[in-house]
């Protein structure tokens, strides 16, 4: 009694590997051209990433919808399916559901100032953000790139984050965790960086992405410069396993009983600062 | 209203001839007071009155584990196909409580993006439901949510009237096969001793917590740090069997098996709890729900206050099977008591 | 695709087996099918049990039964690891150290005289420890005996170089995915809700109770063991006694013994 379903959500697009490069001893990027056209998709979506025979893992989009032709994955190996993804090489198929997620609320930050935050792998879907931004300059206000991770070693998309700074329509900061001998910026947290950067609050977005342990700190120095809180945008971790607002794994412990990946990840701050945990 | 008369020394002949057109399912005895719904052949093999089941209905719905996708690796590009497993299978016997069950998976479900595996099977499932005409036992609270009297949701709905039982129609699939095998029409007697159930009923069935159903999802919101919790987590089990055995609970987990042929296989969905302590873990090591305290209060909430926010309408159904399946002694009844009185 | 590598040549594959009855060993002839399935797609080089052959050459894969009970058993775990690539802990005894633990209940001595009286101290005997607690395990197969469908899974993960996470949940979960009515309210005290499943309710499933021969869940509900215990009014002694069947050796992994 078996049927076919031919419009079921759980139908896998097939994603050929296009390129791949290790970008730290970590983390993996892949560009991934669909076979059945556009990805479609808007800055702080993700996908959901299918290995045939091995299982599914949501992965943040992190490139920009103004690139067309294919879309960016930058994978951590932390886990059975992603250790496997590190595995792979172009090619290589992998299934793909998506995108899925409310995106950064791009239409409401135009024509003001950015902030943008950017913590170890955070880089990953706010760079689908930046460089969207990036190619769309004129329509925003003062930007400015605020980064960290622990060690220089562990810097994502180095030459593109060289290219950011190089930029004079940006303003760019970067600092580690710990340093080494050939390292010359900044040493500290990330939250170090936050009051130096020149901020006009009502009309700035400080969008913040990184471990959920960075949020607390990062928002609370955001909150000193008097950004309001609904102009500080989020993107929360939660393993999204169906992305459609059923299976239950990423829902959120806030009153507003949030599913992160329907109704986040992107959040902005005043949204979901009563939950549990960020 | 369409009402329609069996016999109950016909029922015998209703469920054969029932059975021939498509499998019937019926809560069946299965020792020391506890049933589960099975296949059967014969009214003799039912039980008529019955506790809630061990599983609520919905495995026929959203089965504990199914298949979703099938795929082959074994050419230079995978190719995969959705499927459902689904069969013709009339339902019988299922109480109000689980009627309501059915109702809060069918809005879920529904919702888009859908979930065409349930919708499919749902399509092919033909509903009787049977009245509850006293409390199954202390552990209901049917009434506080208002689930003991029949609301729709079924295509047939039957009600023990002593030597017969009194029928509703209630879609057309059912009035044509009621009509094929050709059951009396209820008389106006019939109909009148309807009411006096539902009269008798009004009276037996009382609000099990005493508070307005109403205030509830007010009282969780101010009870969100209540020490309730950190009662119930103390004792809870993480056995996952509250969520298990939950007529609504409806959260799932996907996985992929392989064949031994290492190029053909499965995704597979099965029934998950939010109970277990992995639930909301994510790769990186972060639980976000790792105390059971913050496990069991996501349950509550999810059936008394995150449910009325997004579907209008309280998850919890009343059936008590929580409560009856709790090693650990956690009442559902109970903690709703304390945690009004604590917030009123 | 290419993340699912078909090695070219077929894994050698051997079994070992230490202090245990061997049972585990069976259920491969148990398997059926998939047995055919499996002796496909590897290359069995050694195996007591069934075959007389030896091989000289490194292993790809070992398959050990048993626990470590003496000094003899763990030089030779040791060797069979230096020359194995891949390690299978397979069953309760090697996997959880299973019944042989209750050696670990007496003291040591007090134990050997019980067993070979008065000339013990000519037997050599050590406390009863799994195998990881003496070299290291890439993927363990729980049970006593093994679930034989878990150990198809385990095979696939290992000869796809994937890991298998064992269940964490209480066999609760597959207990009641199964329907099957509560030992409790059949008045019976039962394990599943601390041991870790897997196993599909096996026992429970067929009428018996869960011996906890799968280990304790990570993180189990010890709080929650005083309720049911009072709510069934059980005896907790029981209880304790009925873990120490399987679990004895746990207090080697809590001491660090990992």
């Amino acid at each position: 009694m078996t049927e076919e379903i031919k419009n079921s959500n759980w139908k896998l697009r097939k994603g050929k590997i296009i390129a791949a490069k290790q970008m730290t001893a970590a983390e993996k990027w892949f560009d991934i051209q669909l076979e059945d056209g556009e990805l479609d998709h808007e800055p702080g979506q993700f996908v959901q990433v299918e290995l045939y025979g091995i299982g599914e893992a949501p992965i943040s989009i992190c490139s920009s919808p103004t690139k067309r032709g294919s879309f960016e994955l930058t994978v951590r190996a932390a886990g059975r399916l992603t250790d496997a993804m590190h595995k792979l090489d172009v090619g290589d198929y992998v299934g793909i559901r998506g995108p899925f997620g409310k995106p950064f609320p791009v239409k409401v930050m135009v024509g003001n100032d950015l902030l943008f935050v950017a913590g170890g792998l955070g880089l990953a879907p706010l760079r689908s953000l930046i460089n969207y931004v990036m190619d769309n300059r004129k329509d925003f206000g003062k930007v400015d790139i605020l980064l960290g991770c622990r060690t220089p070693k562990d810097m994502i998309f180095g030459s593109e984050v060289a290219k950011w700074q190089e930029r004079l329509d940006v303003g760019f900061h970067c600092t580690v965790d710990r340093t080494d001998p050939d390292w010359k910026g900044n040493v500290g947290l990330i939250t170090t960086l936050i009051p130096g950067v020149t901020i006009q609050p009502e009309r700035t977005f400080a969008v913040v992405v990184g471990p959920p342990i960075m949020y607390k700190f990062v928002i609370a120095e955001l909150l000193k410069k008097n950004i309001p809180e609904r102009h500080i945008v989020l993107s929360l971790e939660r393993h999204m396993k169906c992305g459609m607002g059923k299976c239950g794994h990423c829902q959120i412990d806030h009153p507003k009983n949030y599913y992160c990946c329907k109704d986040g990840p992107t959040f902005t701050y005043d949204e979901v600062k009563e939950a549990k945990k960020l | 209203m369409n009402y329609h008369i069996l016999k109950k020394d016909e029922l015998d002949g209703f469920i054969k001839k029932l059975s021939k057109k498509m499998k019937v399912v019926a809560p069946v005895a299965k020792g020391t007071g506890n049933f589960a719904f099975q296949e059967v052949k014969a009214a003799s093999e039912i039980a008529l009155q019955y506790i809630p089941t061990i599983l609520p209905p919905k495995k026929y719905f959203m089965p504990q584990r199914e298949k979703m996708l099938d795929f082959d690796v074994s050419g230079a590009k995978p190719v995969d196909k959705a499927v459902v497993e689904a069969e013709e299978i009339a339902v019988f016997g299922v109480h109000t409580c689980d009627l309501a069950g059915i109702q809060c998976l069918n809005m879920v479900f529904s919702e888009r993006p859908r979930d065409y595996n349930y919708l499919r099977r749902k399509d092919k499932i033909f509903l009787i439901g049977l009245e509850c005409n006293d409390y199954c036992d202390e552990n209901a609270s049917c009434a506080l949510v208002s689930s003991h009297i029949p609301s729709g949701g079924y295509d047939l709905f039957f009600t023990d009237l002593g030597d017969r039982f009194i029928i509703h129609v209630n879609t057309q699939k059912a009035e044509e096969l009621v009509e094929g095998m050709g059951l009396a029409r209820a008389s106006h007697a019939d109909t009148a001793a309807l009411e006096k159930v539902r009269e008798h009923k009004r009276s037996a069935f009382k609000n099990e917590v005493g508070v307005d159903p109403r205030k509830l999802p007010e009282i969780f919101a101010k009870g969100v740090k209540s020490k309730v919790w950190e009662d119930v987590g103390r004792r809870c089990v993480s056995c996952g069997n509250c969520t298990n055995v939950c007529p609504s609970c409806y959260c799932f987990d996907m996985a992929d098996t392989i064949n031994l042929d290492m190029k053909t296989g499965s995704r597979n969905r099965t029934w998950d709890s939010c109970q277990v302590e992995t639930f909301a873990a994510v790769a990186g090591g972060e639980n976000f729900r790792e105390e059971r305290s913050d496990r069991q209060r996501h349950r509550f909430y999810r059936k008394f206050k995150y449910s009325v926010d997004k579907f209008y309408r309280f998850f919890c159904t009343g059936c008590g099977r929580c409560t009856r399946t709790c090693m650990a002694d956690i009442s559902l009844k109970e903690t709703l008591t304390s945690l009004v009185k604590e917030n009123v | 695709m290419t993340n699912v590598p078909i090695t070219a040549t077929k894994p050698k594959v051997a079994f070992f087996d230490f202090a245990c009855c061997e049972g585990c060993q069976l259920q491969v002839a148990n398997l059926g099918e998939a047995l055919l399935d499996i002796l496909g797609a590897i290359d069995v080089v050694e195996f007591r049990e069934v075959m007389s052959e030896k091989w000289d050459k490194d292993y790809d894969v070992v398959i050990i039964e048993g626990s470590i009970t003496d000094h003899h058993a763990e030089e030779r775990i040791k060797k069979i690891r230096a020359r194995s690539k891949v390690l299978i802990a397979y069953g309760a005894c090697a996997c959880i150290g299973g019944v042989n633990g209750m050696k670990n209940s007496f003291e040591l001595d007090e134990i050997r005289q019980y067993v070979y009286g008065k000339d013990f101290k000519l037997f050599d005997s050590v406390k009863t420890r799994p195998i990881h607690q003496v070299v290291k395990v890439d993927y363990f197969v729980n049970g006593c005996p093994i679930y034989p469908p878990e150990l198809v899974e385990v095979i696939k993960c290992a000869l796809r170089g994937l890991p298998y996470t064992v269940p964490d949940n209480p066999v609760c979960v597959e207990c009641k995915l199964n329907e099957n009515v509560c030992m409790y309210d059949k008045g019976v005290s039962c394990l599943g809700p601390w041991t870790k499943g897997g196993c599909n309710s096996w026992c429970t499933s067929n009428g018996n109770i869960c011996y906890g021969c799968r280990g304790e869940v990570k993180n189990p509900a010890k709080n929650a063991a005083a309720e049911v215990i009072g709510k069934y009014k059980l005896n907790a002694d029981l209880i304790k006694n009925k873990f120490d069947m399987y679990n004895k050796c746990k207090e080697g992994d809590i001491n660090g013994g990992k």
